[in-house]
């Protein structure tokens, strides 16, 4: 019963190495075009796994997870167009802009409001966050900030440029591998399992002594942290920050690649951006199918297969094995 | 400075008004069935895009009354559809956690929105109002459009429909038991499976009627399916959940704090109604009218 727990360190290690070997050859074989959107991609695994610790871990629904992505890249796209310091403090930055926004959230939120109440809450500050940015004129405006460039990579001892986009790829995946570990090491650990003590009942948590607000206010920082420090990097991927990463739309896509890939699963949320990535490529050119595809394929899985594509695979699994074993 | 005044009142009724339309629908659903129903401003949506097709293929200069008309018909048709949800998708999710339900409506809101985006194309489309309501009023010196009162009179018209049938007919009155206790109404031999249906079909109804009426207030894009469920969101979690007076209340409140903090400040429209709505959520949490039917 693998349903709610998190794949061993074995096979952690072993996935996200196959997964790592895959993306980085990807250059060898694929245009530019493809390689870009893989750098997308993996950005929208991290986001989308920080969002499913937070629903299938913590129990939280969050509904404004855009609002960490436009925290954290508009703190970098500042930090790099206003200071021009390298890459790591900016992310270092974004990380922490988001870590307090979440923390600030959390505190007067969390404690008030739960379910159904505190989804809608956190699209209201996500929301306030779109406008309040899109009407900043130190920040742009609705054209954001343009001209975002990619700063070095300092390691002490030497600086690694990073302006090619195959060289700034290569940094996103890196990155992206270290937020996931830190992903698996919070579902893993025992700061995870606490989590999901509170998740299965709050009041007896209580009662064995542990500070449930506290460890979920813990979680959320957490989850928000790694979402603005995803966001940091799509700045200096795509060279524009806009308001439209705090759009509304964007905290539902997360939600959409967990469901899909399978929520009770580490790994669900990663497969189903992947999945959704290869449909909406597939059917980039026809007008409305991807809403439809998506919203479609979203229906099923919530009424039909509720542990999304690995549970179906789990049930396969599980089928196979009970006909051999006989 | 006095008749500016009014005038952003008078602007902010109409707002008020136009998405309390919307919202009332919405938290009649959240108040007998807890469905948060995300894709209540996509079904609001494509009851515009209705009486658009209806217009293109009858000419665009309809009467007052067949704009009406076609309207109660976008109603009609797009309560139908509540049905086939109810059917398909909201009855089997009964007994699901709540979190669940509301990504099934948010994917049947993608759905619409891609039907819509696929029927009638990605671009914007207009409808012209009937010809008696172009034009405007002076009232004194402040300037009334006619296409605003008509949005003011049917908004106040839907909430005293609404509260007549929910409190002095009896199908409201059991649709208040089910609310309140529904396994208590079954006992006395309510059929809670068809109130359900009921109101969801009197909640898709107001959808469409809804987007029929207010179609000729703004620009058809595949965007006003989310544009009106963020407002109308607001409305029913600042007037308290599943509560229509309170929404109505709220509608006119955030939509007067909106007017007038852009009034003040103009270098942010439209900002303050998120301000008011944090505001209003953090200081009371469950809302202006916490329960109506629990009184």
């Amino acid at each position: 019963m693998n349903r709610l727990g998190s794949p061993r360190l074995s096979q952690f290690v072993a996935i996200l190495a196959g997964a790592l070997l895959i993306g980085a050859t990807l250059p060898l074989y694929a245009n530019a075009g493809i390689v870009f959107l893989a750098g997308l991609v993996a950005i929208d695994i991290v986001i989308a796994l920080a969002f499913n610790f937070l629903f299938a871990t913590v129990g939280v629904l969050s509904f404004g997870q855009a609002g960490f992505i436009l925290v954290g890249a508009y703190a970098a796209g500042v930090a790099i167009k206003f200071s021009g310091v390298s890459i790591l403090p900016t992310l270092i930055l974004a990380g922490v802009a988001s870590a307090f926004v979440a923390m600030v959230i959390g505190l007067v939120a969390l404690r008030r409001v739960s379910g159904v109440y505190f989804a809608v809450l956190t699209l209201a500050f996500a929301s306030l966050g779109f406008v309040a940015v899109s009407k900043s004129e130190f920040l742009g405006r609705e054209d954001g900030l343009t001209g975002i460039t990619r700063p070095d990579l300092e390691l002490g001892i030497a600086a690694i440029s990073l302006t090619e986009s195959v060289h700034f790829y290569y940094f996103v995946l890196a990155v992206c591998a270290v937020l996931i570990a830190v992903m698996w090491y919070s579902t893993s650990s025992q700061f995870g399992r606490t989590l999901k003590a509170i998740k299965q009942d709050a009041d007896r948590s209580a009662f064995l002594g542990i500070n449930v607000q506290g460890f979920r206010v813990a979680a959320f920082v957490l989850a928000g942290a790694v979402t603005g420090m995803a966001g940091a990097l799509l700045g200096p991927l795509t060279q524009i920050v806009t308001p439209d990463l705090g759009y509304w739309t964007q905290s539902t896509k997360p939600i959409l690649y967990a469901m899909l890939g399978g929520s009770g699963f580490f790994w669900g949320p990663a497969v189903g951006a992947v999945l959704f990535a290869v449909l909406s490529y597939a059917t980039r050119t026809l007008v409305g199918m991807t809403e439809v595809i998506t919203g479609g394929l979203l229906l099923v899985v919530v009424l039909a297969i509720p542990g999304g594509v690995l549970g179906v695979f789990q049930s396969i699994a599980r089928l196979v094995r009970r006909r051999s074993a006989r | 400075m006095l008749f500016d005044i009014a005038t952003i009142v008078f602007n902010a009724l109409t707002w008020a008004m136009a998405t309390f339309l919307v919202a009332s629908g919405l938290t009649l659903i959240f108040g007998v069935l807890h469905i948060l129903n995300f894709s209540h401003g996509g079904f609001l949506m494509l009851g515009a895009y209705l009486l658009f097709s209806v217009t293109q293929v009858i000419g665009d200069d309809l009467s007052f009354a067949g704009y009406l008309a076609v309207s109660v018909g976008a109603g009609i048709v797009i309560a139908a559809a509540g049905l086939i949800v109810d059917l398909v998708v909201f009855r089997r999710l009964r007994n699901v956690e709540s979190a669940y339900v509301l990504i099934a409506t948010y994917a049947l809101l993608l759905l619409v929105e891609g039907l819509v985006k696929g029927i009638w194309g990605a671009g914007n489309h207009l409808v012209v109002p009937p010809e008696i309501l172009i034009g405007a009023v002076f009232v004194g010196p402040v300037l009334l459009p006619y296409y605003s009162l008509f949005v003011i009179v049917c908004g106040v018209l839907a909430f005293i429909g609404l509260e007549w049938f929910l409190f002095h007919t009896t199908p409201g009155k059991l649709v208040q038991a089910v609310a309140i206790d529904p396994w208590m109404s079954s006992l006395l031999s309510v059929n809670v499976e068809r109130v359900y249906s009921l109101t969801i079909v009197i909640g898709f109804a107001l959808a469409g009627l809804a987007g029929g009426l207010l179609a000729a207030n703004q620009g058809l894009s595949p965007q006003l399916g989310g544009i009106s469920i963020i407002q109308a969101f607001g409305a029913i979690i600042v007037g308290g959940m599943g509560s229509i007076r309170g929404a109505f209340y709220a509608a006119i409140l955030l939509g007067l704090i909106d007017a007038f903090g852009t009034a003040l400040f103009p270098a942010f429209p439209g900002i303050f109604f998120y301000v008011a709505l944090a505001g209003m959520i953090l200081v009371r949490p469950k809302g202006l009218i916490s329960s109506e039917f629990a009184r």
